[in-house]
């Protein structure tokens, strides 16, 4: 309704504007046209009067000519000899012969000095000038239009004889109008009698017909009705004006004709009236412009507001856009707040599950322990238990305050040497057992290696490992298989060398839907298969953030009931100095004999030593590996060590070393190389002097310990086998500062167990105290909590370090022990004067091997 | 908006300011040169190409030097009247106006009387072709200088020639067996002619040879000197002329009283004479032959040497005693240069008389320009020979139009030839 309303005000409103404009415009066309006829009337008046003067000049000439030739006249009459008068007579511009005729004689002279009479001149038409006889006009012998005037020279009342005037009609020229009328009006002199047109327009462009006689006038002119013809020479006859519109060369004209001297000489010419109008146009034209302007202006003025319409509602329309993306942001934010909130609310209750499982554990067994404590087989159960309920709490919390610290940004990597070999041995170590455990198959392969030295910070791609593999071991189900492989890819730069990790595993896979959150913190895959696993879900996050700490990328593939592929891509830095060669050297090995049936396995060897400078022939069987070895000894080239797959088709490991001993000498040592799982070794290999056994995947590293260990029963680093007792805390006495009577009286238990002996302050002022008044050794090291009331343990040893340098004291150990488990924590701890620092809760182990370092310092 | 444009165009329209009432005349004084040339009594909105072309010429004379060239025209009404070389005469002799578009015979006429101003001053008069400055100078003095060379030919229906099987003329005999073909086929007249423009019949059998018979020089000094007489020359061109009237291949009693082409032009537009005679230029203007609806050649006239063009060397003179002589030289050495020319001779298709201006030429034009281009020509108009040729050679063909005899007309030119011997 509202809107047809509007409609219709619409249309009323475009009606009304165009009645306003019917109506200015007949406005306008009513005064321009009045314009334009009262302009044309007095245009028409105008030329009019124009011509009148044109006609009053030429005949007021007409009439000073004739009043000087009376002069003339009279001067002849009163002159002795009237012909001498006229000979010395000296031709002027107008009057360009003068001649005489005395009375009663045919023949006269001019002044030319030539015999004159009038035969030649026609006076026939008895037209007058002034009272004198003007002839027909003629082409004078000047070749140009002339006229001639007579009149009587009469001396005292006594007729003598007739002067004869010519005078030329180039006279006039000068009289007419140079450019009438802008130049497009034209202007002849027509000689009335003869109708010849005796002075013309000049001047270029006025050159085409029509200037010869009124016939051609007509004729060029196109003034061709009869009719009008002859109303014309009526009218010239009668010596009227004539005035009449007519077209010319297609442009509407106004032909004038114009007597003078009584129709002696007619003035004649045309005019487009569009030149005569033209004040009237140029009126009418600027009231157009005006209109036009007026128009115009209008007409922008809608458009201006058209267009400021246009960017209202534009803006109006952005506003209402960008509401709607303010409140859909809005809405957006607060669905992400609402997830956030009910992921932190799930995080939450699955931490209280997972927290509440092993402290219910913990507790749980607590009781059992206070009810079976005499039971001796039944407490060392419980305590297992509780163990392994607090390491796992433990564990969670860790992870917790991992996540915490990398969204905080305060994770700083340890940037180290280390080998793959090292890596890979270690997470193997680790993983195996635990597929073992599930009866699961590890599969490791390292390929395309070129370096096996690099710099990284091991422990955090050692955890992103462990986070993989642990998670697909969870994942998998049992007999299921899990692989982990390490492939050097395409160096970007020389000095880094690109590895891809790929952990895949034919497990429980994921929905497309979980894998868009994998690296989300507090999530977890949920279902009814996994449900029975525990942890935090916030494995994936923190390996995502290491491995981009790093530089690396972390993808995933997965699909359920099929498998995962996690595959994480990093460029590690290469060591400037790789591998010692000088080991090589030193032991004489330049070429060895690398046998196994894969093709790849061989190549990786190949690439690994190449570094070491020694040369690696490679056999891809037995039976090659023989012949090879044949064919070196006889070169004299013989191979200084035979490294030898276990499994090989046709031809085994074993058998192939057995024959191969038999061809070598018993120096060159032979090592097996055999996969993590390979347990079936057959005994008779043992038989075999100077062999020993290296893990797959191929490492120099690994390969050389077992040279070493080969050569002399071990390399130089076996050096702390063997300590254990040595760090024994037994007989020390310590200084413990520790606010927490529970964890002062634990850490008094367990040093206890240990034989040691401690005295507990409890806050760091006390501790300061203490070690004050304390005789000198007597205690063997200070045991300190950071966060303590009164004094912390940072100012505290601060406080006793400054101390022993003022008192000039021996060095006393400070083991920081506390909660603050951070790397930053640690340098705090060493910033403030400490020894050592031992997160809680205490590891027995850690705290020994603090103690007893130092302790042996001391000594 | 509104308020502002209508402030603005209220300003625009408004009075002067009001301080500004004394108007001065600023109209500077205009320089003038005043010209003197003929005008065709044809069509009223034909134009004129070779008017045309003259008036690109002097456009470019008068934005150059900022002046005004101011054209004054005369032709007579009917054959009793002055004829425009009688005017021309006057005018000049009365100085009456700065230069002058000249006929051979006023040249000729003028230049002896030195009424003529020596052009070779003009810088670009260096760039003349010989044969205009030959047949331009008079004692030494280069007397006028033209924009087109004239070339005279025979204007031919080739649609009337193919009908009535009559192959194209080449000499005397032929022509006269053409026309009597035609004759015989009921074409009344076949030879439309004017009282201007039959000498050159007339002139291109008797110069034929010695223009053309490598003796020209030696030739002209015995005419010169009266070892020679003209009427040996002219005799057969006038018992040729003769014997055309005779068998009423030419009206003479309408060729007496014809202006060129006004009355001979519509007969030969109409198809109804197949052979008519005018200059070069009637091929490209509408006022003459520029637009035939019939297959239209130009050819040489008939001579013993076969086609001959009659080449009259028109031209530019300017008055000896000019009112405005620095801007009447100005003005000429500049329609003369070698642009104005080029402009000129694109417009009207004409041969240049510069040397360094050539272009294409209309195809009916084409066999015309090949006889001329190969030095195949009888000059109308001859500085050289003392008794002027085309002007002479006109009246005495008009006099034998009128009924004179043959003998009468060479009783002519040896009077005029002996008139000169005694000067």
């Amino acid at each position: 309704m509202r809107e047809r309303q509007k409609r219709d005000g619409r249309k009323l409103f475009f009606l009304s504007i165009i009645i306003v404009f019917c109506i200015l415009g007949g406005v306008v066309f009513f005064v321009a046209n009045r314009i334009s006829i009262e302009m044309s009337t007095s245009a028409i008046y105008n030329l009019s009067e124009s011509l009148d003067l044109i006609r009053n000049t030429v005949e007021t000439i007409l009439k000073k000519e004739t009043e000087y030739q009376k002069f003339i006249a009279e001067e002849i009459a009163a002159s002795e000899d009237p012909f001498e008068f006229i000979r010395f007579y000296k031709n002027k511009q107008t009057m360009t012969k003068i001649s005489l005729i005395l009375v009663g004689e045919k023949e006269g002279f001019s002044s030319a000095g030539e015999k004159f009479t009038e035969q030649d001149l026609d006076f026939s038409s008895n037209k007058e000038v002034n009272g004198m006889h003007i002839s027909q006009s003629y082409l004078n012998d000047m070749g140009t239009w002339a006229y001639t005037v007579k009149c009587p020279v009469v001396k005292d009342g006594k007729e003598l004889g007739t002067l004869y005037i010519e005078y030329i009609f180039d006279f006039f020229e000068d009289t007419l109008p140079n450019k009438f009328y802008n130049g497009r009006a034209v202007l002849y002199i027509m000689d009335t009698k003869s109708e010849r047109l005796v002075l013309k327009p000049t001047g270029m462009g006025e050159r085409d017909a029509g200037h010869l006689d009124l016939e051609d006038f007509y004729r060029a002119n196109s003034i061709l009705e009869k009719n009008l013809q002859s109303e014309i020479a009526v009218n010239i006859h009668e010596g009227k004006e004539i005035m009449f519109y007519h077209d010319i060369q297609n442009e509407s004209s106004l032909i004038y004709m114009w007597p003078l001297n009584d129709g002696v000489f007619y003035l004649i010419g045309y005019v487009p009236v569009a030149a005569i109008q033209q004040e009237g146009r140029s009126v009418n034209h600027n009231i157009l412009i005006v209109v036009i302007v007026m128009l115009c202006a209008f007409f922008l003025c809608c458009l201006l507001y058209s267009f400021s319409r246009k960017q209202q509602d534009r803006m109006r329309a952005e506003r209402e856009a960008e509401r709607e993306v303010h409140n859909k942001q809005l809405a957006e934010a607060l669905q992400a707040a609402q997830i956030a909130s009910n992921s932190k609310t799930v995080f939450l209750s699955n931490m209280s599950h997972d927290i509440r499982t092993p402290m219910n554990a913990i507790l749980g067994f607590t009781t059992l322990l206070a009810r079976d404590a005499d039971n001796a087989a039944k407490v060392r159960e419980y305590t297992n238990k509780i163990t392994a309920s607090g390491k796992h709490l433990l564990s969670l919390i860790n992870d917790v305050l991992d996540v915490s610290k990398i969204e905080s940004g305060k994770v700083v990597l340890t940037i180290g040497e280390f080998t793959l070999s090292d890596l890979v041995s270690s997470v193997d170590a680790i993983i195996r057992p635990m597929a073992k455990d599930r009866g699961q198959s590890f599969h490791v392969s390292v390929t395309d290696i070129k370096h096996e030295y690099l710099l990284g910070d091991e422990t955090r791609i050692n955890q992103v490992l462990i986070n993989l593999l642990s998670n697909a071991v969870k994942y998998t189900p049992e007999n299921g298989n899990i692989w982990f492989r390490i492939i050097g890819l395409k160096q970007y730069s020389n000095q880094y060398e690109h590895i891809r990790i790929e952990v895949e595993d034919d497990g429980y896979g994921m929905t497309p839907e979980y894998l868009e959150t994998i690296f989300d913190a507090f999530t977890r895959a949920e279902n009814s298969t996994t449900n029975k696993v525990q942890g935090t879900g916030l494995g994936m996050a923190i390996t995502k953030n290491i491995v981009e700490l790093m530089g690396g990328t972390i993808d995933v593939f997965s699909e359920v009931n099929k498998g995962s592929l996690f595959r994480v891509d990093l460029e590690l830095r290469i060591p400037r100095e790789q591998t010692d060669q000088q080991y090589w050297q030193e032991n004489g090995i330049t070429r060895i004999l690398a046998v196994d049936n894969e093709l790849e396995i061989c190549k990786s060897i190949q690439m690994l030593m190449k570094d070491t400078g020694v040369a690696v022939d490679i056999a891809l069987s037995g039976e090659d590996a023989i012949k090879l070895a044949e064919d070196a000894i006889e070169n004299d080239t013989p191979y200084q060590v035979i490294l030898l797959d276990w499994k090989m088709p046709k031809m085994n490991g074993g058998e192939t070393a057995k024959k191969l001993r038999a061809i070598i000498p018993q120096t060159v040592p032979i090592v097996f190389l055999t996969s993590y799982t390979e347990d079936e070794v057959e005994d008779e290999v043992f038989l075999l002097e100077n062999v020993d056994f290296l893990a797959k995947p191929f490492f120099v590293s690994a390969f050389k310990e077992v040279l070493c260990k080969l050569a002399d029963g071990g390399c130089e680093d076996e050096t702390s086998e063997g300590s254990e007792n040595e760090n024994s805390l037994k007989g020390l006495h310590f200084l413990a500062a520790e606010d927490n009577f529970i964890n002062a009286e634990i850490l008094s238990e367990l040093l206890n167990i240990e034989g040691a002996t401690c005295e507990i302050v409890e806050n760091g002022q006390l501790a300061l105290e203490r070690f004050a008044r304390a005789a000198e050794n007597e205690f063997d090291a200070i045991l300190m909590d950071v966060q303590m009331p009164v004094m912390n343990g940072y100012d505290a040893s601060r406080k006793i370090r400054a101390f022993e340098h003022e008192k000039h004291t021996k060095h006393i150990p400070i083991i920081a022990m506390t909660a603050n488990a951070f790397a930053e924590d640690v340098k705090d701890a060493l910033d403030a004067g400490m020894d050592a620092h031992v997160a809680k809760p205490i590891d027995m182990e850690l705290l020994r091997k603090a103690v007893n370092q130092y302790i042996e310092r001391k000594e | 908006m509104l308020a502002c444009s209508m402030a603005i165009v209220l300003t625009a329209c408004g009075k002067p300011d009001i301080g500004e009432n004394l108007i001065s005349d600023e109209r500077e004084e205009e320089k003038v040169v005043n010209v003197f040339g003929p005008m065709e009594k044809t069509k009223p909105n034909t134009k004129n190409t070779s008017r045309t072309a003259f008036d690109l010429t002097v456009e470019m004379a008068e934005e150059e030097l900022g002046l005004t060239v101011e054209y004054r025209t005369y032709t007579a009404d009917n054959y009793q009247e002055k004829t425009y070389d009688e005017v021309a005469l006057d005018r000049a002799r009365n100085n009456m106006d700065d230069f002058y578009l000249l006929n051979p015979d006023t040249i000729q006429k003028l230049g002896y009387e030195g009424k003529l101003l020596d052009l070779s001053e003009l810088d670009n008069t260096k760039n003349l072709r010989e044969i205009v400055r030959t047949a331009n100078t008079i004692d030494g003095k280069l007397v006028a200088v033209p924009q087109e060379v004239v070339v005279y030919g025979l204007f031919i229906n080739k649609d009337m020639f193919d009908q009535y099987d009559v192959s194209i003329p080449n000499t005397p005999d032929e022509f006269l067996a053409c026309c009597k073909t035609f004759k015989e086929n009921g074409i009344e007249t076949p030879i439309g002619a004017n009282r201007w423009w039959l000498e050159t019949f007339v002139l291109a059998q008797a110069f034929a040879d010695l223009y053309n018979g490598g003796n020209t020089r030696e030739e002209i000094d015995a005419l010169n000197r009266g070892e020679a007489k003209y009427s040996d020359y002219m005799r057969p061109g006038f018992e040729f002329l003769q014997e055309l009237i005779d068998k009423g291949y030419i009206d003479a009693k309408a060729a007496y009283t014809y202006e060129a082409i006004e009355g001979e032009g519509p007969d030969f537009m109409a198809q109804k004479t197949p052979i008519v005679m005018a200059y070069w230029g009637a091929a490209n203007t509408e006022t003459a032959y520029g637009k035939p609806d019939f297959n239209m050649q130009v050819i040489g006239f008939p001579s013993e040497r076969g086609q001959m063009p009659v080449v009259p060397i028109t031209g530019y003179g300017i008055c000896a005693e000019a009112e405005h002589m620095e801007d009447t030289k100005e003005v000429l050495n500049t329609i003369i240069s070698d642009e104005a020319l080029q402009v000129y001779a694109e417009t009207n298709k004409v041969i240049s008389p510069s040397k360094n201006v050539d272009v294409e030429c209309v195809p009916a034009l084409q066999p015309l320009k090949d006889l001329v281009e190969d030095d195949i020509y009888v000059l109308g108009s001859d500085a050289n020979m003392k008794l002027e040729q085309w002007g002479n050679t006109c009246l005495i063909v008009r006099e034998l139009l009128n009924g004179a005899t043959v003998d009468e007309c060479m009783a002519e030119f040896d009077r005029l030839q002996e008139e000169l011997l005694k000067e």
